[in-house]
C-alpha cells in the first residue's frame, strides 16, 4: 500500500479531505518539527547560506514553500511547453525540491532529470507573483546531487581559469589553432575544449565561424587609453565577460568603442571570469573566489577613481554579478562588499541612453532589412531589462524595427544547455526561429553571447538570410562616423 | 507491492500503444503527479504521456480490462484535488494533445484537442475577430480539456455562459474505452452535458467542438472604487436588476487589489475597500454608452469614490491583470491558499459576505475576497502555511463553514472549480441521499468497475453524512404534485407502465404503446413563482408555456427563448432549442415515486453531474418532471422569432442512453416504448 502513503499515513481509511499535513518544519514557523537535510553540514560551504528572494531573505525550504502550486508559471517554461510533463516544469522542480527537503522524495538522484533539464532562464520567476527563484532553487538542488561539479573536466577547467589563467588561454588558443588549420575535429577529439570547460565550442564550430587568436583582454590591456593611470574619475569601467573575451572579441571592442563614443573616458577593469561558469558547473566555492577577486579589483580601482559603473556586455555575466551578494549570505565580511560591487554593475543594454545616441543616430535605413530584438533571458528575466534597448533600436533603425513575437522565449542556448540537452534545446530554438521568420527580420539583436551562438547556428541552417548580432556591434555600426576612424580599430578576426 | 505489479503486467501493452518512453513508473514522475493546485496528495503508479489522441481509447481499454484506475490530467491547476489519483493507478497526461484541428469561421466552431491552452485558442481566434467565451482567470495555463472537466466559468460567463454553454460537441472515450461523439443537439437525453463538469469520472474528452462568437465591436471597461464592499455588492444587484447584462461584473477587496497590483500603477485611490470591474459590450456604440451611463448612475447612488472608464487597451489590460492575477498573487502573502467557490443567489451576496467575514474572524484567518459578483459566485482566498498544522485545521473548518453558509442562503458549494475530493463531504450537506444515489447510479452506468477517477465528486462512506435531510425533503410540493407521486408509487409497486403526458402537444395518443397508462400532469399548473431580485422563476410542469410567459410579462420579465407552445414540462422533455441555456433547476419524480431536487436557483452550479441538462430531451423516460426553475431576464422581450415545434425526430437511443435508462428506471415503467428494443 505504499503508493498512497501520504493519505494512508494520516487516515487509515479513505477519508474526508486529504489536507496535506506531513510533519515538517520552517524557520519562520513557531512549531518545531524535523526537516530533512539535503546535505551534511560539512558540505555547507558548497551551498548558499540563504536565498535572496523578492520577498526577503529566505532559507531554501521557505523559498520553495512560497510556491503555492497555482501553476501560472507552467506555460512560460519552454521545457514544459514542449514536453507537457510536470516533471520538467517550474512547479514540478520547486515541488521536487520541497519533497527532497521534507524527505518525501527519498532519492536525490531521482531529481536528476527534473533539475538538469532546467535552462535557468527564469521565465517562471517573471510569471510568478511571489517571484519564487526557481533557477536558484534548481542550482541548489543540482549542488545536492552526488558528484555534481566534481567531474574531472569541470574541475580542470575552473581550476585552470582560477589558478593559471595564462595556461587556460594558451590551451584555448591551441584548440583554436587546430580549428583554424582545418582540423576542427582534431581539436574536439583531443578534448581541448573539454579541458577548458567549453565542450560547447566543439559542437558549436559551425556557429562560431571564426575564432580569435588574440583575446579581447589582451588587446584592451595594452590600450593606453583604457588604463587608470593619470585619471581621477571615469564614466565607466569595462568588464570583459568570457564570451566577448574568448569568442566574440569583436563584441568587446565594439562595446568599448560605443562606451568611448557616448560615455566619456573609461577604463578596462582587467577582470577575471565573473564566476558564472564555475557557479553553473556546481563549484560554488570557486565561483566565490572569482567573485572575491573581481570585487577586490573593483575596490582597488574605486580607491583610485571614485565611483564608476562596471559595464558588462554579456547579460548572463551582468545578471550574475548583480547577484554576487547571494554567494556571500553566510559570510558577513564579504556580503557588504559584494552588495556594493553588484550595485555598480550595469548591462550595456541598459547603460546607453537614447539621449546619448541621439546626435549620432544617422541614416535609419542604412543596412536595409528589418531589425528585431531578442530578449536574452538573463537580461529580461534576470535583470528586468526590456524597455531600454528597444528605445535605442527604435531610434537607430526607425521603421525597420519590428517587435519579435515571444521575444522573451528562451533561444535554447542557455550556456552549455544546447550541448547537454540537444533534443529539448533544438525544439526551443525552432520556436524562436519560427518567430524570427514570422516578422521577416534580417537582423536579430541580442545581448547574450550564448544567444548569439545558438540563434546564429539555427538561422544558418533554417533562415540563412538573417543573422544575430550583438547589441554593441549593432549600435557601433549604426553610429559610427564613417569619415573619422575610431581609435579602437575594428578587429580583424571577427 | 501487488499494486505495482498490476501496472507491470500490462506495461508491454501500454508501451506498444504510446511508446516505451511515454509509460513512466519511475519515482520522479510518480511524485510529480501526486499533487495539483489543491491540498490533496496521493501517488499514481504510472504516468502515461500521449502524443496522439488516437492512443487514448486503446490505453483506457487496456487499463479498464486490467482493473487499474486512471484519470486524465492536463495543466493540473484545478483547486479541488480533482486530478489527484486517490486509488493510485495511471495518470493519463493529455498535455501534449494541443492541436487546433479547425477553425470554422462561417459556422463559428473550433475543433480542438483537450491539451490546448485556453489563451492559445483565444490568440488563434483573434485574427478572425472571434473569441471563445469561457475565460477562467487561469486561462494562460489551463486547458480546454480541463475547462470541460470542471465546467469552468470566468468573468465573461455572466453574459456568455459557462463552458457547458459554449461546447457544441465532444468526442469522448468512455471508461470502458469506447469512442463516442455526443452533441447537445443529438435527439434524446443530453449526454454531452453530462460529460462537462464530470471531472474525468465519466469519460475522457479527446476532441471538442467549441462555440465561437464574434468579438463585439464596442467594449467599455470601467473600474469603480468603493469605500465599502457592501456598497459595491448593492451596486451589483441594482445593475443586474436594471436589465443590464454586463460582459463581466467582478468585485475585489483591498487585500486582493493590493496583492495583484504590487509593482504596477494602482488606478484606485487610497481608502479603496473594494473595486468593481464592469465591462459592457455590444454592436451598437450608443446602446453601450447608454448602459455605461446607467451603471455610473447606479454606482454614484451607492456613493462610489471613483468611476473610471479605461481610456485605452493598456488601461483595460491592467484592470484585467489585476483581476486575473488576484489568486496567483496570494502567493506573495502566504505559502498556501485555499480558494473557496461558493455560490449564492445574487441578492444574498451581502449576507454571504457578512457570514464569510464572521467565519474568517472567528478562525483568525486572513483572506483576499474575490467575486464573480454578477453570478453570485464568491472566492474567498484564505491564506495559510500548511506547515502550521493548527492553522490548516482552522482553514479547513472555515472553508466548510463558508460552504454551509452558502447552502443556507439557497446557494451551492461550487460554481466553477468542481468538487474533486476536497468538497466531496460537502455534497452531503447540499444533497439528500436520494440525489446522491441518483448521481451514483449515473456513475455506475458509465463506469461499472469504478475505475475512472474513482472517489471523486460523490461522498464515500467515510464522509460523514449531514444530519439534515436533502433539498427534496425541504422542497414545498403542491398537493397536485403529491398526488402524482402517490400515483407513481402505486404503479411502481404493481409494475404498471406509465405514459407521461400533459397537454398532448408532443406525445400523441397513437404513440403510446405497451399498454402504458397515462399520467396526466395537466393539473400541475400553479402560478409561477418569480424571484424578481434573483431573476429566477419556478414553474410547475403542467403550466402551459404561453401562460408562463404571460405571467412573466405581467411581472415585467421574459424568458430568453423562442416561443414553443406546449407545457413547461413538455418543452424540457423534448429539449426545445435554447432551453438548456436558461434552465437552472428541476424537481423530478422517479419511476418509483422518489423525489429528486436537481440544480438550484443559481446561474453557476457544478456540484454533482449536470443532470438538469440530462433531462432535457429525456422524453419522460428517465423521470417525471414536476417543476423547473429558469433564469429570467428583466424587461420586455427583444424581438425573438417563434420557433414552433421542432420537427419530430426519430430517436435511436445510444447504448449509454440505454444504460442510463436501466440505471434510472430499471423496470422500464416510464414511457416504456422508447427503450423497448434494449
Amino acid at each position: 500500500m505504499r503508493d498512497n502513503d501520504y493519505q494512508d499515513q494520516r487516515e487509515p481509511a479513505r477519508a474526508g479531505m486529504e489536507m496535506d499535513s506531513t510533519v515538517v518544519t520552517s524557520a519562520s514557523s513557531h512549531i518545531h518539527r524535523e526537516i530533512n537535510e539535503l546535505y551534511g553540514h560539512e558540505q555547507a560551504v558548497r551551498h548558499l547560506g540563504s536565498l535572496l528572494t523578492n520577498l526577503g531573505e529566505k532559507s531554501l525550504y521557505d523559498a520553495v514553500a512560497q510556491c503555492n502550486r497555482c501553476g501560472y508559471c507552467e506555460t512560460s517554461c519552454p521545457t514544459y511547453s514542449i514536453t507537457g510533463r510536470e516533471t520538467i516544469s517550474p512547479r514540478g522542480r520547486n515541488q521536487f525540491m520541497r519533497m527532497l527537503v521534507e524527505g518525501r522524495a527519498k532519492n536525490t538522484a531521482s531529481a536528476e532529470e527534473s533539475l538538469s533539464t532546467c535552462m535557468l532562464c527564469g521565465a517562471c520567476s517573471t510569471a510568478c507573483y511571489a517571484k519564487v527563484p526557481t533557477a536558484d532553487i534548481v542550482l541548489e538542488g543540482r549542488r545536492a546531487l552526488k558528484g555534481y561539479g566534481d567531474n574531472f573536466f569541470a574541475r580542470a577547467a575552473v581550476g585552470l581559469m582560477l589558478n593559471a589563467q595564462w595556461l587556460f588561454d594558451l590551451w584555448l588558443k591551441l584548440a583554436y589553432l587546430a580549428k583554424r588549420s582545418g582540423l576542427p575535429r582534431l581539436a574536439a577529439k583531443m578534448g581541448l575544449y573539454d579541458f577548458v570547460g567549453m565542450p560547447g565550442l566543439a559542437e558549436a564550430e559551425h556557429a562560431v565561424p571564426k575564432v580569435p587568436l588574440r583575446f579581447a583582454a589582451e588587446l584592451l590591456r595594452s590600450d593606453p587609453a583604457l588604463k587608470p593611470g593619470g585619471k581621477s574619475s571615469v564614466g565607466w569601467a569595462y568588464f570583459a565577460p568570457c564570451g566577448p573575451n574568448y569568442i566574440f572579441t569583436g563584441v568587446a571592442l565594439a562595446t568599448v568603442r560605443v562606451l568611448s563614443r557616448f560615455c566619456g573616458e573609461g577604463v578596462f577593469i582587467d577582470n577575471q571570469c565573473c564566476g558564472l561558469m564555475a557557479h553553473n558547473y556546481g563549484r560554488l566555492e570557486d565561483a566565490r573566489e572569482f567573485a572575491r577577486r573581481n570585487i577586490s579589483r573593483y575596490e582597488e580601482l574605486k580607491a583610485l577613481l571614485g565611483d564608476f559603473p562596471v559595464i558588462a556586455d554579456c547579460s548572463s555575466c551582468a545578471a550574475f554579478m548583480k547577484s554576487y551578494e547571494q554567494l556571500f549570505t553566510a559570510d558577513p565580511l564579504w556580503r557588504d562588499r559584494a552588495r556594493a560591487f553588484s550595485g555598480a554593475v550595469r548591462d550595456i543594454l541598459e547603460f546607453i541612453t537614447p539621449e546619448q545616441t541621439a546626435a549620432a543616430a544617422g541614416d535609419q535605413a542604412a543596412g536595409g532589412g528589418r531589425v528585431t530584438y531578442h530578449d536574452s533571458c538573463r537580461a529580461c528575466h534576470g535583470q528586468g531589462i526590456r524597455r531600454e534597448p528597444r528605445e535605442i533600436l527604435r531610434q537607430l533603425s526607425g521603421s525597420r524595427y519590428v517587435e519579435l513575437p515571444e521575444s522573451d522565449w528562451c533561444c535554447g542556448g542557455a550556456g552549455a544547455y544546447a550541448f547537454t540537452q540537444p533534443g529539448i534545446s533544438k525544439q526551443v530554438l525552432d520556436r524562436k526561429l519560427r518567430n524570427i521568420a514570422s516578422v521577416q527580420a534580417e537582423t536579430v539583436v541580442a545581448g547574450g553571447t550564448s544567444c548569439l551562438i545558438q540563434i546564429n547556428a539555427g538561422l544558418k541552417a533554417a533562415y540563412p538570410s538573417a543573422k544575430a548580432v550583438h547589441y554593441s556591434v549593432f549600435i557601433d555600426e549604426m553610429t559610427r562616423d564613417k569619415k573619422q576612424p575610431d581609435r579602437v580599430p575594428p578587429p580583424a578576426s571577427v | 507491492m501487488f499494486k505495482r505489479n498490476r501496472i507491470l503486467a500490462i506495461k508491454p501493452v501500454l508501451e506498444a500503444i504510446v511508446g516505451p518512453e511515454n509509460v513512466r513508473t519511475d519515482e520522479a514522475e510518480i511524485l510529480m503527479y501526486s499533487y495539483d493546485a489543491g491540498m490533496a496528495r496521493a501517488r499514481p503508479e504510472a504516468v502515461i504521456n500521449f502524443t496522439d489522441a488516437s492512443q487514448v481509447a486503446p490505453t483506457v481499454k487496456a487499463l479498464y480490462a486490467a482493473g487499474i484506475p486512471f484519470l486524465p490530467r492536463l495543466a493540473g491547476t484545478n483547486l479541488s484535488g480533482g486530478t489527484v489519483p486517490l486509488k493510485g493507478g495511471a495518470i493519463l497526461n493529455l498535455a501534449r494533445l494541443k492541436k487546433i484541428h479547425q477553425i470554422d469561421t462561417a459556422a463559428h466552431v473550433a475543433l480542438v484537442e483537450p491539451g490546448l491552452v485556453n489563451l492559445d485558442l483565444q490568440k488563434a481566434l483573434e485574427p478572425f475577430g472571434l473569441f471563445y467565451a469561457p475565460d477562467p482567470a487561469s486561462q494562460k495555463v489551463s486547458t480546454i480539456g480541463g475547462n470541460i472537466g470542471e465546467n469552468a466559468g470566468g468573468p465573461l460567463c455572466l453574459k456568455y455562459g459557462v463552458t457547458a454553454n459554449n461546447v457544441e460537441k465532444l468526442e469522448v472515450v468512455t471508461p470502458e474505452g469506447e469512442v463516442k461523439i455526443w452533441s447537445h443537439r443529438d435527439p434524446g437525453p443530453d449526454l454531452m452535458s453530462l460529460i462537462i463538469g464530470s471531472e474525468g469520472t465519466l469519460g475522457i474528452v479527446t476532441r471538442a467542438w467549441l462555440k465561437l462568437r464574434p468579438i463585439p465591436p464596442h467594449i467599455k471597461t470601467a473600474a469603480v472604487a468603493f469605500t465599502s464592499l457592501d456598497a459595491a455588492m448593492k451596486a451589483v444587484t441594482r445593475i443586474i436588476k436594471e436589465g443590464i447584462v454586463p460582459r463581466a461584473l467582478e468585485a475585489m477587496d483591498k487585500v486582493s487589489l493590493d496583492a495583484s497590483l504590487e509593482g504596477k500603477a494602482n488606478p484606485f485611490p487610497d481608502g479603496t475597500a473594494a473595486a468593481l470591474i464592469v465591462e459592457l459590450d455590444g454592436s451598437d456604440a450608443g446602446a453601450v454608452k447608454k448602459e455605461l451611463e446607467t451603471v455610473e448612475r447606479i454606482c454614484a447612488a451607492e456613493s462610489c469614490a471613483v468611476f473610471r472608464v479605461a481610456s485605452d487597451e493598456a488601461e483595460r489590460d491592467l484592470l484585467w491583470q489585476a483581476r486575473k492575477g488576484a489568486y496567483p498573487a496570494m502567493a506573495r502573502l502566504a505559502p498556501d491558499v485555499l480558494v473557496e467557490d461558493g455560490v449564492v443567489p445574487r441578492p444574498r451576496l451581502p449576507e454571504a459576505l457578512r457570514e464569510t467575514r464572521e467565519i474568517l474572524s472567528k478562525y483568525k484567518l486572513t483572506a483576499g475576497l474575490l467575486f464573480h459578483a454578477g453570478d453570485g459566485n464568491l472566492h474567498p482566498n484564505i491564506l495559510f502555511d500548511r506547515r502550521d498544522l493548527q492553522e490548516v485545521k482552522r482553514v479547513k473548518k472555515a472553508g466548510y463553514e463558508i460552504l454551509k453558509a452558502c447552502i443556507k442562503l439557497g446557494g451551492t458549494i461550487s460554481g466553477e472549480h468542481g468538487i474533486g475530493v476536497e468538497k466531496r463531504v460537502a455534497m452531503n450537506w447540499l444533497y439528500g441521499p436520494g440525489e446522491l444515489a441518483f448521481f451514483r447510479s449515473i456513475k455506475n452506468a458509465f463506469d461499472p468497475k469504478d475505475l475512472a477517477n474513482p472517489d471523486k465528486i460523490l461522498p464515500v462512506a467515510a464522509d460523514k453524512p449531514s444530519e439534515t435531510s436533502g433539498l427534496a425533503e425541504r422542497a414545498s410540493l403542491s398537493p397536485e404534485a403529491r398526488t402524482i407521486i402517490d400515483e407513481l408509487r402505486l404503479r411502481s409497486m404493481r409494475g404498471a407502465p406509465t405514459a407521461v403526458t400533459c397537454l398532448g402537444t408532443r406525445l400523441k395518443p397513437e404513440t403510446i404503446a405497451e399498454g402504458a397508462a397515462r399520467l396526466d400532469l395537466r393539473q400541475l399548473s400553479g402560478a409561477a413563482v418569480i424571484d424578481a431580485d434573483n431573476l429566477t422563476a419556478r414553474a410547475e410542469a403542467g403550466l402551459p408555456m404561453e401562460e408562463f410567459l404571460k405571467q412573466l410579462k405581467d411581472a415585467g420579465f421574459h424568458l430568453d427563448l423562442p416561443e414553443t407552445g406546449g407545457s413547461v414540462g413538455g418543452a424540457i422533455a423534448s429539449a426545445c432549442p435554447g432551453l438548456r441555456e436558461i434552465l437552472l433547476g428541476l424537481e423530478i419524480a422517479r419511476s418509483d415515486g422518489s423525489l429528486l431536487d436537481l440544480g438550484g436557483r443559481t446561474v453557476k452550479n457544478v456540484a454533482g453531474y449536470d443532470a438538469v441538462r440530462l433531462f432535457c430531451g429525456s422524453m419522460g423516460a428517465y423521470g417525471v418532471i414536476l417543476a423547473a426553475t429558469f433564469s429570467i431576464s428583466a424587461g420586455p422581450r427583444r424581438g425573438r422569432e417563434h420557433a414552433g415545434l421542432p420537427a419530430p425526430v426519430t430517436f435511436k437511443p445510444d447504448s449509454y442512453h440505454t444504460r442510463l435508462k436501466n440505471a434510472l428506471d430499471p423496470e422500464n415503467l416510464l414511457n416504456p416504448w422508447i427503450y423497448r428494443n434494449k
